[in-house]
């Protein structure tokens, strides 16, 4: 069954004669318990895509729907959102940014402390709760944010580009471990990234997205065997899905 | 170490009093231009009372407009900044009023409030709130975006947006707000207290002048001098506590 359903969705930036298309007319679905990444070139509205997904932005024509519910605004208790930037709270904790969400939400003190502890612990930063943002490194802080947004236990998971802005080999363990966090809660992850390599790697199945005004112009199934080793990454098979990915976008454009 | 300090100190201030009490005795200089240290002496005793009566009234009236331009300031600012259209459409004014000498207003409260506190508090807040509401304004201003979007797609509510995360953010810009605002709330009511008044340290200054009791003027001066250093010793406290986890971010980066 579904989780997101998007159909003939649209999405123009600027009103009168000449709106600049963001996305045009994006269908697709995903199932429940996938992960399934977005690719495509900078600027082609993949952000766009997400934003309307979590109920950030509205889109100018079309639906999208989660678990079968419009989405009009965000859904905090469904969806969870991990953002380029960690966007962690500079004067809280580590353990206070996770539980942010849920102390807003107006959890029992115990119970939520209980979580947090466990989200910390899956995402291997225990050691570390009591520290600030600031005193963690780039990756680290991402972990937290992904806990953060774990923390209301939605069922789907949005990510924008989470680990862009990491270096490629704290990236590729990042990659790994987050496989290992989506098998342990059994999560949707819609995953956003412009790394074909990271991808692939991590997905279920990978949408295409043409440049500018944004379509998916092909679904690519990948069926690497889980849990999957980093070695795959170096198989002829991998390569022979990056190349397809690669010859699809440049045709594209 | 810190004592042998202060003792030096100490002897040192004893050295130019006694000085400064040779120079008037010996009929250099008029009493009525350098009051001696034994003058100003004087005046405590004898008058100690009344002025200790006067210092109450500055300081109640001083932490009556503190608090109203704080509160003012820091609500308006909040509310204003939130909006970009608002902000747009209103710092400028503020920013026009705040560069006006406000003291040539003061005619017009004094008609409305009449001689006595309340035209010296409402003075006093007036003119601490602009600088307060303007760097609250530039606070929020410069909030990045992606807060917001976290804010939101963990349910905040508005008050919670502004209350756990908009506020502590712009609390550094704040900051600066409240130092100048709160030393113009300071002069405000000095001044004020001076031009047209029934009561206060700044009265008695301005009494005594007229009677050429300079050892009583300057009493009065030493007593506003006190309260502008204690508010200013209480600001840099409050700027320390808030600066630091400021300062933190900033060295990481």
């Amino acid at each position: 069954m579904p989780i997101i359903e998007v159909s003939r969705l649209v999405k123009e930036f600027g009103a009168g004669r000449a709106p600049l298309r963001a996305l045009d007319e994006v269908s697709f679905a995903v199932d429940k318990g996938r992960f399934v990444t977005l690719v495509g070139p900078s600027g082609c509205g993949k952000s766009t895509l997400l934003q309307i997904l979590a109920g950030l932005t509205a889109p100018t024509r079309g639906e999208a729907r989660i678990e079968g519910e419009r989405v009009c605004g965000p859904m905090p208790g469904k969806v969870g959102m991990v953002f380029q930037d960690p966007t962690l709270l500079p004067w809280k904790t580590a353990f206070a940014n996770v539980e942010f969400p849920l102390d807003l939400r107006g959890d029992d003190r115990p119970a939520r402390r209980k979580r947090c502890a466990a989200l910390l612990e899956l995402v291997g930063l225990a050691e570390f709760a009591d520290h600030y943002p600031h005193e963690l490194s780039g990756g680290m802080r991402q972990r937290v944010a992904i806990a953060r947004g774990l923390a209301q236990d939605p069922k789907l998971i949005l990510m924008d580009e989470p680990f862009a802005a990491l270096d490629e080999q704290t990236r590729t363990r990042m990659g790994h471990d987050l496989l290992d966090i989506w098998a342990a809660t059994g999560k949707t992850v819609f995953f956003i990234t412009h790394s074909l390599s990271e991808a692939i790697y991590l997905s279920d199945a990978v949408l295409v997205m043409s440049p500018r005004p944004g379509r998916i112009i092909d679904t690519i199934a990948i069926d690497f065997p889980r849990p999957r080793e980093l070695d795959i990454i170096g198989s002829a098979a991998f390569g022979a899905i990056r190349n397809r990915i690669w010859h699809l976008i440049s045709e594209a454009r | 170490m810190r004592r042998r300090a202060l003792v030096k100190s100490l002897t040192v201030a004893a050295a130019i009093a006694a000085a400064w009490e040779a120079v008037v005795r010996s009929g250099l200089v008029s009493r009525i231009i350098l009051a001696a240290p034994s003058d100003i002496v004087q005046a405590a005793a004898s008058d100690g009372g009344v002025f200790l009566r006067a210092f109450a009234t500055t300081l109640a009236e001083i932490g009556a407009a503190i608090v109203i331009a704080w509160t003012l300031g820091i609500v308006t600012g909040l509310i204003v900044g939130s909006s970009r259209r608002l902000a747009a459409a209103t710092a400028p004014v503020l920013s026009s009023i705040f560069a006006v000498p406000l003291i040539v207003l003061y005619p017009l409260l004094m008609a409305w409030l009449g001689i006595g506190s309340l035209s010296k508090v409402a003075f006093g807040a007036f003119s601490g709130f602009f600088p307060i509401v303007l760097n609250t304004i530039d606070g929020v201003r410069a909030i990045e975006p992606r807060y917001l979007a976290l804010a939101r797609s963990i349910g905040a509510t508005r008050l919670q947006t502004h209350a756990r995360i908009v506020f502590p953010l712009a609390l550094p810009a704040m900051v600066s707000g409240l130092r100048v605002g709160t030393g113009l709330v300071v002069i405000g009511v000095l001044v004020t207290e001076m031009l047209a008044s029934l009561g206060g340290v700044g009265f008695l200054i301005s009494y005594h002048r007229t009677l050429f009791d300079t050892g009583h003027v300057y009493f009065g001066m030493l007593l506003a001098l006190l309260l502008a250093v204690a508010v200013n010793i209480g600001l840099t406290r409050l700027d320390r506590r808030i600066g630091r986890w400021q300062r933190r971010e900033q060295a990481q980066e």
